[in-house]
């Protein structure tokens, strides 16, 4: 098991060396520089002198050629420093740790949304299989999962911000939070928050829903036509303990692959709902960082996405041996 | 064994035949084909279904056909352009030759351009703004400045199947032959390639599209469509890697090496064959996030380039007029997206049933 898990690790490292140096040799071919993308550098008036864009150049390392800007981005990086950020002059370690909240506001609750919603629902379609409601149920639940998110987002801020205008329904358009936050009490605060959270949560959770419900059915099918189901059964167990004690614990080794690739999800954000409901989350800050060539930015956030898609399929490897002891990996 | 032994020996239907045959036994996946048969349909005519120009016509004793300017600017006839019909047909057709006669599309709508007044005898202009709610004449409404959305989708439809089929068909060809080698060949090429595939898996699309234009001027859809199948042949290449793995080691394949069948040929007119089953699956459904991504990528500013609709630039200028309710610009070009995705995904599901061996029939 060490020896695997070293030789992973390695390979990992590899893996992520490759990565950064083909996302760095990407954005560096991008056109336009973080120099000319900053509206103020657009203003005629305002124009940096020469001698003035070359001190800025060497200043973000842009006057240094691909190879050795790349290794000075590494020997950063191996010290945890992330750098600055060139459009918001601040350390891009400050700008994410900003916009982590919003992100994991949104994936977490999603995520615990879906699960305790699915599993229920999984289970009950598994007993009512094949009946009208089951199969109605089903019906919809696949009609979601088709639906793709960024046009429910567009629907719902049509029906609720828009059309329910001026009634109890109406629900805000876009932002984390209303202008006036600051001036709210304790209690509105927290209401504002949660009416703002409704649309995107939304949104974040229904596809992961009609997904998890359907992965619980087609585990449990399988399950349920074991042997030990029908011994349990015969010896006279209640239909709820067979479900759940006898079968759903069985059918719990193929969640723990999906969890750990949903790893990367949680933090990563989703760069299109983020963007729609104009979420200062992390998904808004590499579409951000890629419009205005921030490379520290994108640097980083790749690196990290990269590190949690990596980790995220070892750890499901792993875990898959703890929770399978016939799976072995030398 | 003679000829008369040889008629009584009943042929038992092929791996394919019979999934064909369970795919036809479920109503959904069916009805789902045919939507898409139904959609390849509107793609392929589209500029005879929707559009300004007429189908045929005959003009001064001449036969022309100035609807195939939609699927190339360059194939409208250049004479029109000569006797400057500017773009406009019905009035120009009869005041330069009285005699001409012409096949209209369906529908009298462009999606380049809005229809202006008078373009035939005693005709309204498009509306505009909140007055453009669907009506008779703009079966879907029209954007904030005139277009038609009718017409716009018609003609996106080819984008919308064209986006699917091409990226899917990339990343197909890529991901089964990279997963392919990798699985038969194993040791330090499927370590590489294992690399590759995670490198790939790890690099964030959008990065990608936007560095494509450092290097090509101006992007069109087919970068576009190229960019979505280089990047999303990894989960193909996974799963035939897995699938090779497996059939590397079965008896058939020791058998066509005893005879001296070389590396290539057992890798692709042996395994190949039999590893596809699992593969058609992927390819269903990333036809449709192939659709699904490029609409994304134009909500985002960055899809298909002007003129071209796609459905996704339909829907994206219904989103910057989203604060006046004009419902018609989101509806029916998200509406197209999902049943389209959706449809897919059945076909897909179709497959998925009709190819898994478990659930194959007993005996014949």
């Amino acid at each position: 098991m060490v020896s695997y898990l070293v030789r992973r690790l390695l390979v990992g490292l590899l893996t992520l060396g490759l990565i950064t140096c083909m996302i760095y040799g990407l954005i560096r071919s991008m056109p336009g520089s973080p120099l000319d993308t900053d509206p103020a550098m657009m203003d005629p008036s305002k124009m940096p002198s020469k001698a003035d864009i070359e001190r800025m150049r060497a200043v973000y390392g842009l006057d240094k050629p691909l190879h050795e800007a790349y290794w000075q981005w590494l020997k950063n990086a191996a010290t945890l420093n992330m750098g600055t950020s060139y459009s918001q002059k601040k350390p891009v370690a400050e700008l994410i740790a900003q916009r982590v909240g919003p992100t994991l506001q949104l994936s977490v609750t999603s995520l615990l949304l879906s699960y305790l919603l699915a599993v229920p629902m999984g289970l009950y379609a598994t007993v009512r299989s094949g009946r009208p409601d089951e199969r109605s149920m089903s019906f919809v639940l696949y009609m979601l999962y088709s639906f793709p998110s960024f046009v429910a987002a567009l629907f719902l801020q049509l029906l609720f911000a828009v059309k329910l205008e001026g009634t109890w329904l109406e629900l805000p358009l876009m932002g984390n939070q209303s202008n006036d936050y600051e001036t709210l009490g304790d209690m509105a605060q927290a209401w504002d928050t949660f009416q703002h959270m409704i649309l995107p949560v939304t949104c974040f959770t229904y596809g992961s829903l009609a997904y998890y419900c359907r992965f619980v059915k087609a585990n449990m099918e399988e399950v349920i036509r074991q042997d030990y189901i029908r011994t349990a059964r015969a010896k006279g167990l209640g239909p709820i303990r067979v479900l759940i004690h006898h079968a759903f614990r069985n059918t719990l080794i193929p969640f723990v692959t999906l969890l750990g690739l949903t790893l990367p999800g949680l933090l990563g954000g989703a760069i299109i709902l983020e963007g729609i409901f104009n979420w200062q989350g992390m998904g808004l800050l590499f579409f951000e960082s890629i419009l205005g060539r921030d490379y520290p930015t994108i640097m980083s956030l790749t690196l990290m996405f990269s590190i949690l898609t990596l980790s995220g399929q070892l750890l499901a490897d792993i875990l898959y041996a703890f929770v399978d002891p016939r799976i072995r990996y030398s | 064994m003679n000829q008369k032994d040889r008629d009584s020996v009943v042929v038992s239907a092929g791996f394919w035949q019979q999934s064909w045959h369970r795919f036809r036994r479920r109503k959904l996946s069916m009805f789902a084909l045919y939507f898409i048969g139904v959609l390849s349909m509107i793609a392929v005519f589209s500029p005879m279904i929707a559009g300004t120009k007429p189908i045929v016509c005959r003009y001064k004793g001449s036969i022309y056909f100035p609807c195939m300017g939609y699927y190339n600017r360059t194939w409208e006839n250049p004479i029109f352009q000569k006797d400057r019909f500017r773009r406009i047909y019905p009035r120009n057709l009869k005041r330069k030759d009285p005699d001409s006669w012409a096949i209209w599309p369906l529908v009298y709508q462009d999606p380049h351009r809005p229809v202006r007044r008078n373009e035939w005898e005693g005709m309204k202009g498009n509306p505009y703004g909140a007055k453009g709610q669907p009506t008779s004449k703009n079966w879907f409404g029209t954007y904030k400045t005139g277009f038609d959305v009718f017409a716009s989708m018609v003609h996106g439809t080819r984008i919308a199947l064209l986006v699917g089929f091409v990226s899917t068909g990339i990343a197909a060809t890529i991901g089964i032959t990279l997963g392919a080698i990798a699985g038969y060949m194993g040791g330090i090429v499927d370590l590489v390639i294992s690399r590759v595939i995670e490198v790939v898996m790890c690099v964030p699309a959008l990065v990608l599209i936007l560095s494509l234009q450092a290097v090509i001027e101006d992007v069109s859809i087919w970068n576009i469509m190229m960019l979505l199948g280089l990047t999303g042949w990894t989960s193909m290449a996974r799963l035939t890697r897995g699938e090779f793995l497996k059939l590397r080691e079965t008896e058939f394949v020791a058998a066509a090496r005893c005879l001296g069948a070389s590396r290539t040929r057992i890798m692709f007119r042996h395994v190949l064959p039999n590893a596809l089953a699992p593969v058609m699956v992927p390819i269903a459904f990333g036809i449709a996030a192939g659709i699904q991504v490029e609409a994304a990528l134009s909500l985002l500013g960055f899809g298909a380039p002007p003129p071209n609709p796609s459905w996704g630039t339909i829907l994206n200028s219904g989103r910057e007029t989203l604060q006046s309710g004009y419902w018609w610009q989101l509806v029916f070009p998200g509406m197209g997206i999902f049943l389209t995705v959706l449809a897919y995904n059945l076909i897909g599901e179709g497959i998925q049933e009709a190819t898994d061996p478990r659930l194959a029939d007993p005996g014949n």
